[in-house]
């Protein structure tokens, strides 16, 4: 352990001499105090916590993994570019000892600038919220400076109903157009139909969720819940708002909630439902009414949950911090693998195209999910295909199932909206990005670094 | 007849040391092609190679520049893979971690962190041996002050001078107290007084039963202190010996006396002439190498100098590398003995070489008539103990300072 420390003191000291350490400590102050003037927000208190959040998080993720980036592409690959580690490798320490111990000095070098600059960011906005009126404080405490969990409904299984539409719908196409049927293109109309008359709300109809609460702890279940319902409106006025009604309590009782909430369509809204409505199950039902003129669709995925209080903010913080610190991670065993055989500057460019790759993961879904690279041809009303989609469509299909590996965790999101980053989540987190997906790059690294013949890089220094 | 053969530091440090052991290094068949990106043959840099490195041994790699000795060294520590052949260090591959903990290696550049100081580096180059802290510190200041750098001690590497790089790398090399020292041109870039002092070292460590590989293209650092040299070229052995076997000349005989009087020097002359024609018999003045010359001169200089911003004349060998060399009296030392030796001639201009004359009555007048003694220097030195070899360490605290060269 003392060889791989050794390693990691060097690669700390590195960071200080060459002075990378303070110009990006400059860097990351410069966004922490300096971005916050230059930010505009809705007005609210809320919106402009959760802005500064969002954005003030965001530039220190990125800034940090650039730098991350750059610092495991160089420290490897100069190493060995000026022959450094030809006198380091001729001591007793084996290849994956310097390996390790260069990626945990730059976790460490990580940590320490994330914990600097998180402090900043927590301190400086619980320094402006002390300074809001105290009903815009008791907002922010109830839904941003807090860590809600939350529960949906559990989806509904809709492959039955699409399988059962897909084949009514082929039955039908095969008696006007038998030979230009394409099953796939079929198959998707139809599951975008279904799923909208799912969770599309007619006017004048209802919907209903209930919500299993029963396994929660006991104070929780008598705790006030915050509702958070995001919709789409039929309407195509954006300006539009819609009056919704909503029944919270078990159906025919005289314990229910009635409150009604106008809302604007296309954005994550939520309100309070009191508390001591479950019924002897343990279940929250609420049945929505619209009253307006257009139908009001609420998506399958985040359409509708129940919030509640799990723990404080400041916890929630570093859980998020320690997620941004699982990313960093990952990025640096990227830099670290592709610096154990490529020199400097070919690391860097492959780095920058796995992480352009890694921030095109839209792109990427769309090209699996249309089953194509092409474009949508309006004249045909579906879909062409290039020769190249047998092969892209497939790498696509895995570069996108790792992509979401990482991506399935937002703790920034769930920072600037109060939801609670679970140690499970972390759990999962660490699990997912640092042991499976650094750990391969870690174990490629290794390899191509164990098996690198060290002297054949001219010296330069 | 009482001939004393001219001896050279080597030789006689050479043939007081123990005798060479089990073979530490062992290589066979030897080969490296390097290859181009298509794995095309590019250079064959070493070609079929073999020899062995025997406990105690210095060993020399000799050649021109390209001739494959850097090579070498690399495949024996792990930096290189042959592409056919095999290499035993310490009966392991050169690759296996654990062997590395004998080993202190030196590069042909001093390829240390630019950003740490020399005690940092040190210390760092400590901790990859796992030394225990204190062992690690009290190496560290042994080795600055051997190295003559404890008063740059909190300079970065990267401000020394190239020769300060070579005594810092030169330092973290023995930082373990190495059974096999490989040194790569040790003393590129460095003055005559730290090419002495390294060289001297060697001596030192050799005489300790360390084992030592050399390689350099300075004929006179191999000649100095080897005891079997290979000679590369076109990356194949082109020779390979003790420097004995290769330099002796069988066929000639070299007797070294004090100044004689002319009827001795007529006897002797007329004995050997009966056994062998005038035409092949020379007769000239010893003379001491340039090396200890400058270095009388130097010792002399110093005395008139106070302060270095640089590195200083290299103080005794450290502690631990002695080892138990310590109990013979300074005055028995060879390489103390040798120092003095050179420092008592006398500094006269030197003079162009002439060419070595044939007998002559007349070069035989000047020789037998010579007011002046002849240097001490050329006063064979007697048989040397094994054991006064072993104290050789003493002589770097004889050697001199040098200014800041940066």
């Amino acid at each position: 352990m003392k060889r791989i420390l050794a390693i990691a003191g060097l690669t700390w000291k590195s960071a200080f001499r060459y002075r990378l350490f303070w110009i990006l400590a400059a860097l990351l102050a410069g966004a922490v105090v300096g971005l916050p003037l230059l930010l505009k927000d809705d007005g609210t208190a809320k919106g402009l916590v959760q802005i500064l959040l969002t954005y003030t998080l965001s530039a220190v993720a990125t800034l940090l993994g650039m730098a991350t980036l750059w610092l495991s592409c160089g420290t490897l690959a100069r190493d060995i570019e000026e022959c450094q580690l030809q006198v380091v490798t001729v001591k007793p320490i084996s290849r994956w000892q310097v390996w390790l111990g260069k990626w945990l000095g730059i976790l460490g070098l990580n940590a320490m600038l994330l914990t600097l600059s998180g402090a900043a960011i927590f301190i400086l906005l619980q320094w402006r919220a002390g300074h809001l009126p105290p009903d815009e404080q008791k907002v922010l405490r109830d839904e941003i400076f807090v860590a809600r969990a939350s529960i949906k409904e559990r989806e509904p299984d809709l492959t039955p109903q699409i399988d059962r539409q897909v084949q009514q719908r082929i039955t039908e196409l095969e008696k006007t157009e038998p030979t230009e049927l394409n099953k796939a293109e079929i198959r998707r109309q139809v599951t975008e139909e279904v799923k909208a008359a799912s969770t599309g709300v007619p006017p004048g109809y209802g919907r209903l969720w209930v919500i299993d609460l029963h396994t929660l702890p006991e104070r929780t279940q008598n705790e006030a819940f915050q509702v958070r319902v995001k919709f789409h409106a039929s309407d195509p006025n954006p300006e539009a708002t819609y009056d919704t009604y909503w029944v919270v309590g078990p159906p025919e009782s005289q314990r229910v909630a009635k409150i009604r909430q106008v809302l604007p369509p296309d954005s994550f809204q939520e309100f309070q439902v009191p508390p001591h409505l479950l019924d002897e199950k343990g279940r929250l039902v609420i049945d929505f009414y619209n009253a307006n003129n257009a139908s009001l669709m609420f998506p399958i995925e985040d359409g509708f949950e129940l919030l509640y209080y799990e723990n404080s903010f400041g916890v929630n913080f570093i859980r998020g911090m320690m997620i941004i610190l699982c990313w960093l991670a990952l990025l640096a065993a990227i830099g670290l693998a592709a610096a154990s055989q490529l020199t400097f500057p070919v690391a860097a460019f492959a780095c920058m195209a796995i992480m352009l790759m890694g921030l095109s993961s839209g792109t990427i879904q769309t090209v699996v999910e249309q089953g194509t690279i092409t474009s949508y041809d309006s004249a045909a009303g579906s879909f062409g295909h290039s020769p190249l989609d047998l092969i892209l469509v497939p790498v696509f299909h895995g570069s996108l199932k790792i992509i979401q590996l990482v991506e399935s965790f937002s703790p920034i999101d769930f920072l600037s909206t109060g939801r609670s980053i679970t140690w499970t989540m972390l759990g999962l987190a660490v699990a997912q990005i640092v042991l499976l997906l650094a750990g391969i790059f870690g174990a490629i690294g290794i390899i191509l670094f164990s098996r690198r013949e060290l002297a054949t890089a001219q010296g330069n220094s | 007849m009482s001939a004393a053969v001219a001896i050279a530091p080597s030789a006689s440090a050479s043939g007081a040391r123990q005798k060479p052991g089990e073979p530490i290094v062992s290589v066979r068949g030897l080969t490296k092609i390097f290859k181009d990106f298509w794995g095309r043959p590019k250079a064959r840099a070493v070609d079929n190679v073999d020899f062995e490195v025997r406990r105690g041994e210095v060993f020399g790699l000799l050649g021109p520049n390209g001739s494959g000795k850097t090579t070498t060294v690399k495949m024996l520590l792990g930096l290189l893979y042959p592409t056919r052949g095999h290499i035993e260090v310490f009966g392991h591959s050169p690759r296996h971690v654990k062997t590395k903990a004998k080993i202190g290696y030196l590069p042909e550049e001093s390829y240390l962190y630019r950003f740490l100081d020399s005690h940092e580096t040190l210390n760092f180059f400590g901790n990859l041996f796992d030394l225990p802290a204190a062992e690690r510190k009290k190496r560290t200041e042994e080795l600055l002050e051997m190295v003559g750098l404890s008063q740059v001690r909190t300079r970065v590497v990267g401000e020394f001078s190239k020769g300060m790089q070579r005594r810092i790398g030169l330092a973290q090399a023995l930082i373990n107290d190495p059974d096999l020292v490989i040194l790569d041109e040790p003393t590129a870039g460095m003055d005559p007084i730290g090419c002495r002092e390294i060289k001297d070292l060697i001596l030192a460590m050799a005489g300790r039963g360390k084992t030592v590989i050399l390689s350099s293209h300075l004929l006179s650092d191999v000649e100095d202190v080897c005891d079997r040299v290979v000679i590369y070229y076109g990356g194949r052995i082109q020779a390979m010996g003790t420097l004995k076997e290769l330099l002796a000349k069988p066929d000639a005989v070299r007797i070294t006396t004090p100044p004689l009087s002319r009827e001795t020097m007529q006897q002797v002359l007329d004995t050997i002439r009966h056994d062998v024609a005038a035409d092949k018999i020379e007769i000239d003045n010893p003379r001491q190498n340039l090396e200890s010359y400058f270095l009388e001169v130097v010792r002399k200089a110093r005395e008139s100098l106070s302060e270095t911003s640089g590195a200083t004349s290299g103080s005794r060998v450290a502690p631990y590398l002695r080892g138990g060399a310590e109990a013979a009296p300074p005055s028995e030392r060879i390489l103390e003995r040798l120092t003095v030796a050179a420092a008592q001639q006398s500094v006269e201009p030197i003079v162009a070489p002439k060419p070595v004359e044939r007998v002559d009555e007349a070069r035989l007048q000047s020789l037998a008539q010579s007011a002046a003694p002849l240097p001490a220097a050329a006063v064979a030195p007697e048989p040397v103990p094994a054991a006064d070899l072993n104290k050789a360490n003493e002589k770097l605290s004889s050697l001199l300072g040098k200014p800041n060269e940066k």
